[in-house]
């Protein structure tokens, strides 16, 4: 064990210190993540403010002052309705919190009293909100991030820079230039795709039509919102931002960038000679195998640790629940152990992987609803997505984020990415010891 | 300490290793000689069990399985293809390496900076080995295969794309570890690096052994004679008592004894402007054994 160690280690060191690598495994999942996110977030608790009810019970010019601040905070929308409407919002999660200021606030107000003269109420789950509200030196930060990275206009310049950077791209790994150029470019056209068919379909997506099934509202073509408005009334899950739903997919970009980059990386122990070297070592081909694999793992571990963390830190993705949520990430980074164990097979160079990885990653992050989200995909595609690795780990990762999933739901995701984890690995493991023998 | 007995490799129709035998004793440099596709990567390969051989055996140390741990952790190979993680620096490279053969703590920084000194890299350990030279990775990629201290050392073309200056450092490290009576597999295709630092030598071309002996007896065998050309200052009157064949001022001679013959030309006092003495080398052993110069 000590020496698959050994060889992780060694993996996540050269992995850490390229470029190239860090950008397909880091930051172009959180492009994705917060591009999608930005454009698609027309309302609910996006980046443009956490919506709070405030229930003034006290009426004092003191409450009414306290109010009208609150409301004029940027980072926050307040709306005042009457306290049960707003408890139940809340409840259905239309609202982060409530915020209750009691009577005798204004009379007690900087005196020191025993009896709080502020509640906010909050569902569980959201343990963030509370110390979102209260944090209000974190809270600057946050809103600067925000501001950022909520303008669709911004990211489109930015990508413009990013493709004009040559020297970037002379850094990008072998073979995904090309790729990376046409992504980027295809997200551009989206954007401003989005972003002007979006201002005539918000229209009747604020009205607050909870019956609405997605069947029907289907036909509205590109819209994150109606989705979000029918599966609240379901079960009282569903995405409370449209980061909900583009973190999720980002994690699963990561973990293709990861798998991508560990096949290549696989190739290149060979190109480079130094597989010669590990041969040469008393150690055993499983052990070098279980070193890579255990590198990939740790490393898409981390990769969507940090990603869901940021998602809940910086934009209140939920971690509904955290058990499920830590096996989902865990199944699905299994899973693809295994899919960069077997498309390091494909090729012999590094190019040929890397492209070629990338390729099949694509189709499968595509047809698994990491790109555009499966409802609104063609019955046939559908389909095809249950073979996609992608596809279930969306889905047991939205599981522990706002599916509320149980343990007999998550049954179904976690025996496909096992499945194919194992299947893949073994189909790898079995073809890269033949090559050499 | 080593023994390879008709080892034979085909890839294909191709016979790249052909009923090669040898044996080397312990503290002995043994080198392979031969043109690029000889078979001396091949047959090396074969010894260090990265390569199982069609038929024949190898034994290390009366041990008949290369790949079993415990011979493994006795064997260094440098590969004559670079072994090396660029993105590393030369001591985590070494420090990896060392820890594949299960050295820690204190031993281990130990061996890497002995290592390091070794391939007179002390000063550039804490870059990264894609900033190195050819000759520095070179000499990386030998020290990788001292790491874990073996007795028994393989060479696979250590001076390939190398600066003269490395290539001083590399003969200079070699005769190091001969001196701690480390035994040594040496393969290239330069004459003269055989010739200084091997005790023994086996001829290979097309896979197989031509000859094998030590440097002086195959020079005896194939040399040939040696030249002298000299140049008098002024002729002697007498030349009808002296060897060779004269060209106005200038001697040309073949000979097996030329110490013998320059004392007869410089007798009675005459003295030379020139002196040229091309003694038979391994590069003309070669030729003489193949028709074929050594170089391509
Ligand atoms: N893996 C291989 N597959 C096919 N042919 C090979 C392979 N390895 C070596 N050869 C061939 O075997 C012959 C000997 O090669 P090699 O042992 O590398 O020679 P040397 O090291 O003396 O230059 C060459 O003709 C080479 O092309
Ligand atoms: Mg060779």
């Amino acid at each position: 064990m000590g020496k698959i160690i050994t060889l992780a280690l060694k993996d996540l060191k050269v992995l850490s210190r390229d470029k190239g690598s860090v950008f397909w495994v880091l930051f172009f999942p959180l492009l994705v993540a917060l591009f999608f996110g930005s454009i698609f977030s027309g309302g609910g608790g996006g980046p443009s403010g956490m919506k709070i009810a405030v229930v003034d019970t006290d009426s004092t010019d003191y409450s009414i002052a306290f109010a009208e601040e609150l409301s004029g905070l940027s980072s926050l929308q307040v709306s005042r309705i009457p306290a049960d409407s707003a408890i139940d919002k809340v409840r259905r999660g239309k609202l982060s919190a409530v915020v209750t200021i009691k009577k005798g606030f204004g009379q007690t107000l900087g005196m020191f009293t025993d009896s709080a003269m502020i509640e906010i109420g909050v569902d569980p789950s959201r343990k963030m909100t509370v110390g979102y509200l209260q944090g209000l030196l974190t809270q600057s930060h946050f809103r600067l991030l925000q501001k950022r990275y909520a303008d669709p206009e911004s990211w489109r310049m930015g990508m413009d820079s990013l493709l004009a950077d040559t020297s970037f791209w002379e850094k990008a790994p072998p073979g995904t230039e090309e790729i990376g150029r046409s992504i980027i470019g295809s997200f551009k056209e989206l954007s401003h795709y989005i972003s002007t068919s979006g201002e005539t379909g918000t229209s009747d997506t604020t009205s607050d039509s909870a019956g609405t099934t997605a069947e029907a509202k289907k036909e509205d073509g590109f819209n994150l919102f109606p989705m979000k408005m029918t599966t609240i009334t379901n079960d009282e899950a569903g995405p409370r931002s449209s980061f909900e739903i583009t973190f999720p997919s980002s994690m699963l970009w990561a973990l293709i960038g990861i798998a991508s980059a560990f096949a290549v990386s696989i190739v290149k122990e060979r190109t480079a000679g130094t597989f010669l070297r590990l041969r040469l070592a008393p150690i055993s081909r499983m052990q070098i195998l279980a070193g890579k694999g255990l590198a990939c793992f740790l490393s898409s571990l981390v990769v969507t640790i940090i990603l869901l963390l940021f998602g809940n830190l910086v934009f209140g993705v939920r971690i509904g629940n955290p058990v499920i949520l830590l096996i989902a990430v865990i199944a699905t980074s299994y899973c693809f152990v295994g899919i960069s164990m077997l498309v390091s097979t494909i090729g012999k160079t590094e190019e040929s992987v890397g492209g070629a990885s990338w390729g099949i990653l694509l189709v499968s992050a595509m047809t698994g609803g990491g790109m555009i989200p499966l409802m609104f995909m063609p019955g046939w595609l559908v389909t095809i997505s249950h073979f996609s690795p992608v596809k279930w780990g969306i889905l047991a990762i939205e599981g522990g984020v706002w599916r509320n999933f149980t343990f007999s739901d998550m049954l179904m995701p976690l025996g496909m990415l096992i499945g194919i984890g194992t299947l893949t690995f073994a189909i790898g493991a079995t073809i890269l010891s033949r090559r050499d023998s | 300490m080593i023994t390879v007995k008709n080892l034979k490799k085909s890839f294909g129709e191709l016979t790249a290793v052909d009923d090669v035998s040898f044996s080397i004793n312990k503290g002995e440099v043994f080198g392979l000689l031969g043109p690029n596709g000889a078979g001396k990567t091949t047959t090396i390969n074969i010894i260090v069990g990265l390569l199982k051989p069609d038929s024949g055996l190898v034994e290390i140390d009366g041990n008949s399985d290369p790949t079993k741990s415990s011979v493994r952790t006795r064997i260094g190979n440098a590969p004559q293809t670079l072994a090396l993680y660029d993105m590393l620096s030369g001591r985590e490279n070494l420090e990896f390496f060392g820890k594949l053969y299960g050295l820690s703590g204190s031993k281990l920084k130990e061996r890497v900076d002995w290592a390091l000194d070794f391939g007179r890299l002390t000063d550039r350990q804490k870059d990264r080995v894609g900033t190195y030279s050819g000759g520095m990775k070179r000499r990386l990629n030998m020290a990788g295969a001292v790491i874990h201290d073996p007795p028994v050392i393989l060479f696979d073309e250590p001076t390939v794309g190398v600066d003269p200056q490395s290539r001083n450092m590399i003969f200079d490290s070699i005769e190091d570890l001969k001196a701690q009576g480390r035994t040594i597999v040496y393969t290239t295709h330069y004459m003269e690096e055989a010739e200084r630092l091997c005790d023994e030598v086996a001829i290979i071309d097309h896979g197989k052994i031509l000859d094998l002996g030590t440097v002086r007896d195959l020079t005896k065998q194939y040399g040939g004679p040696a030249l002298i050309e000299a140049e008098y200052e002024s002729l002697p009157d007498d030349i009808s008592g002296l060897p060779g064949e004269f060209e106005g001022n200038t001697v040309r001679i073949e000979t097996e004894k030329p110490m013998e013959d320059l004392a007869k030309l410089t007798r009675n006092g005459h003295t030379l402007r020139q002196l040229r003495i091309d003694q038979p080398d391994l590069e003309t052993v070669f030729l003489n054994i193949t028709g074929r110069s050594l170089r391509d």
